[in-house]
């Protein structure tokens, strides 16, 4: 089923979480909602499930206004951070309340729970309490409650920050498969890049209660729409540095002139944020934008992580492991297409 | 065996017989009157005393139940208490969840109004209690027992307290799934609260079945008198002799120590589970 968000705003009076927000969600997809703590991500969910009414704005599920629709009449699966099983009934009760609410006979909703136990591999736990399970067991019991009903929306709010690492990065998979599985809208919300590539068809990165870019997730490292989203994604972390456009070169803070194709077409005088990944920069190779000197070298075995002065800034670049450079050597310094964004440095937003 | 051995040490012993000690002075009264329920007039008054009687008969028994309608007591006492705490269970459960999960305007100030309340001892109110029954015309019947006992503050109190524990998306997530407040109430909040609740029933049951000048007052007729109203007319209207006042009391004692003792492990389960936690 489609999503569709339309000028979606929360005012809490104290602040405002979500902000004239707009997405369109497609039908069958998995959705990640990235972005920092505390940016309205549960806000948003919360909305969409109808726990929360909204202060201004539309939201659709598919051609239907659900807006002002309660949140049982809406058909959404919800998967809290905490889980929040019932913890004086069992797994197989637990899976099965949904139904038990809807006054489903036993004996069937007990046949639906059993398969949908199976479903995400709890089968064997059904006579447990939710305190006899490990943080895994109870993440996929939360998952086959909310997907008993058939909901047409899956909503999960962080459901892995809970767990160790390794079986986060299992449980992300596992909930891929049930999604792929299930073919169910998901919407599925981190703070965490690395888990957001990972698992989504498309990623919503909002900001601050703003909605800051939709894309897929590769998409959305290559093209960043803005400064915060270039900033946000990746590891290590994009280097980040300050110029002016001048004689259609950017002159970094420090004196350093990178030449860029794309700076040709920039105003004169244009105050700039040039942001370049580490993986885009070459270090005295036959590309040459710019001079800068090697300052500090870590030996990483593949590869060598040098960081390189250019202007005031230290940026990060890989070179290979069979070149070496002594520390104040001066060399010359490319950029590739790919992964080099000057932005607007007052408001952040892309230029080139 | 030796690991167990060399635990005991000299604190310990003392632990033990400090402990010892409370539970002989806490227990003596009951076993004194148990034992007094058994024993015969002469048995009762002999000094030096006599620790066990040389018959166990039930004569006392037999003899209390016809000077006095203690059936009648306790069919009494059993309706007003079985009515007042079920009752107030039913207030408090719903009073309790208005407070914790529900939102609407003056909650707080309604809440700290009722806490405030607590601290007018219950004999300041008895007044205004009488008078309100003789008004909606209860005075002297089985209902002027039950009705000023149907709700309570204290314990609203104390399973709010419990429900706050319980995350809102507990609550949430049953909103999500179609669940009513009132089927959430019963089917989720009420099952979890389980300990408390049993704590909070026992308790109040033990009150309403001791429960002594109220119903000295509320009622006259003696087909509507409860035990221990019972047992002290009982007492002062007949001069009772000893060993009859100590079958009496039995009467009275046993069915709490019953209930009690089934029920021990709840009611300190719920007690230590922070049941008095804000
Ligand atoms: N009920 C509320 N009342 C007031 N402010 C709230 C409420 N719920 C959330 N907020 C605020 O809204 C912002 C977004 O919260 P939330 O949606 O929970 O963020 P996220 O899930 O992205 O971490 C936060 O600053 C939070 O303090
Ligand atoms: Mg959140």
């Amino acid at each position: 089923m489609k999503i569709t968000i339309e000028h979606l705003t929360k005012d809490f009076g104290s602040m405002i979480a979500v902000n004239d927000f707009n997405a369109v969600i497609e039908s069958g997809e998995l959705i990640a909602l990235l972005g920092p703590s505390g940016c309205g991500k549960s806000t948003m969910l919360n909305m969409i499930s109808g726990i929360l009414p909204s202060t201004t704005g539309k939201i659709y599920f598919d051609e239907d206004d659900v807006t002002e629709v309660t949140p049982e009449k809406r058909g959404v699966g919800l998967v809290f951070q905490n889980y929040a099983l019932y913890p004086h009934m069992t797994v197989l009760e637990n899976i099965a309340f949904p139904l038990e609410i809807k006054k489903v006979k036993k004996a069937e909703r007990e046949a639906k729970a059993k398969e949908m136990a199976k479903l995400v591999h709890v089968d064997m736990l059904l006579d447990r309490k939710p305190k006899q399970l490990s943080g895994g067991q109870q993440q996929r019991v939360a998952i086959a409650r909310a997907l008993i009903k058939n909901p047409r929306v899956l909503l999960l709010d962080e459901p892995l920050s809970n767990l160790d690492a390794r079986l986060r990065i299992e449980m992300r998979e596992e909930i891929r498969r049930i999604q792929q599985e299930t073919q169910v809208t998901t919407i599925f919300v981190t703070h965490d890049q690395e888990e957001a590539m990972s698992i989504s068809d498309h990623i919503v990165l909002m900001k601050d209660g703003f909605l800051q870019q939709v894309a897929r997730p590769q998409e959305l490292y290559d093209e960043p729409a803005n400064c915060f989203v270039a900033d946000f994604l990746g590891n290590p972390p994009i280097n980040k540095t300050f110029g002016v456009v001048s004689n259609g070169k950017i002159v970094l803070d420090g004196g350093c002139e990178v030449e860029l194709e794309a700076a040709k077409n920039l105003p004169e005088g244009k105050k700039v944020t040039l942001s370049m990944r580490a993986e885009a920069i070459v270090v005295d190779e036959d590309l040459v934008n710019a001079e800068g000197t090697v300052v500090e070298t870590y030996v990483m075995g593949k590869e060598v992580l040098a960081y390189v002065e250019l202007g005031d800034y230290k940026v990060r670049a890989y070179i290979p492991a069979e070149k070496s450079f002594g520390k104040g050597q001066k060399v010359t310094v490319g950029l590739k297409k790919r992964g080099v964004f000057v932005f607007d440095a007052e408001t952040g937003e892309r230029l080139a | 065996m030796s690991k167990a051995l060399k635990e005991i040490t000299l604190g310990r012993v003392f632990i033990y017989l400090f402990l010892i000690a409370g539970a002989v002075i806490m227990i003596f009264p009951f076993y004194w009157m148990i034992t007094g329920a058994f024993k015969s007039y002469v048995e009762i008054g002999q000094y030096p005393p006599l620790w066990w009687p040389t018959t166990f008969n039930f004569d006392n028994f037999v003899i209390a139940f016809e000077m006095a309608p203690f059936l009648t007591y306790f069919r009494n006492s059993v309706v007003a208490m079985v009515g007042s705490v079920s009752l107030c269970a039913f207030t408090t459960i719903l009073a309790s969840f208005a407070f914790s999960k529900l939102n609407f305007p003056g909650k707080h100030v309604i809440f700290g109004l009722l806490l405030g309340l607590m601290m007018i001892p219950f004999e300041m109110i008895i007044i205004t209690n009488f008078r309100t029954i003789i008004d909606i015309k209860i005075y002297n019947t089985i209902f002027a027992l039950i009705i000023p006992f149907t709700s309570s503050i204290f314990y609203t109190y104390i399973l709010k307290g419990f429900f706050d524990s319980i995350p809102d998306s507990l609550y949430q997530a049953a909103r999500v799934d179609g669940c009513s407040n009132w089927k959430y109430l019963w089917r989720v909040m009420v099952p979890i609260a389980r300990p408390s609740l049993v704590t909070i029933i026992l308790l109040n049951a033990i009150a309403s079945w001791n429960s002594f000048m109220w119903p000295m007052l509320a009622v006259v007729e003696r087909d509507l008198r409860t035990l221990p109203f019972g047992l002290y007319a009982f007492v002062s209207e007949g001069g009772a002799e000893t060993q009859l006042m100590m079958a009496a009391s039995t009467i009275i004692v046993v069915p709490m120590i019953i209930l009690f003792l089934f029920a021990r492990k709840q009611i300190v389960n719920g007690v230590a589970r922070g049941g008095l936690k804000g």
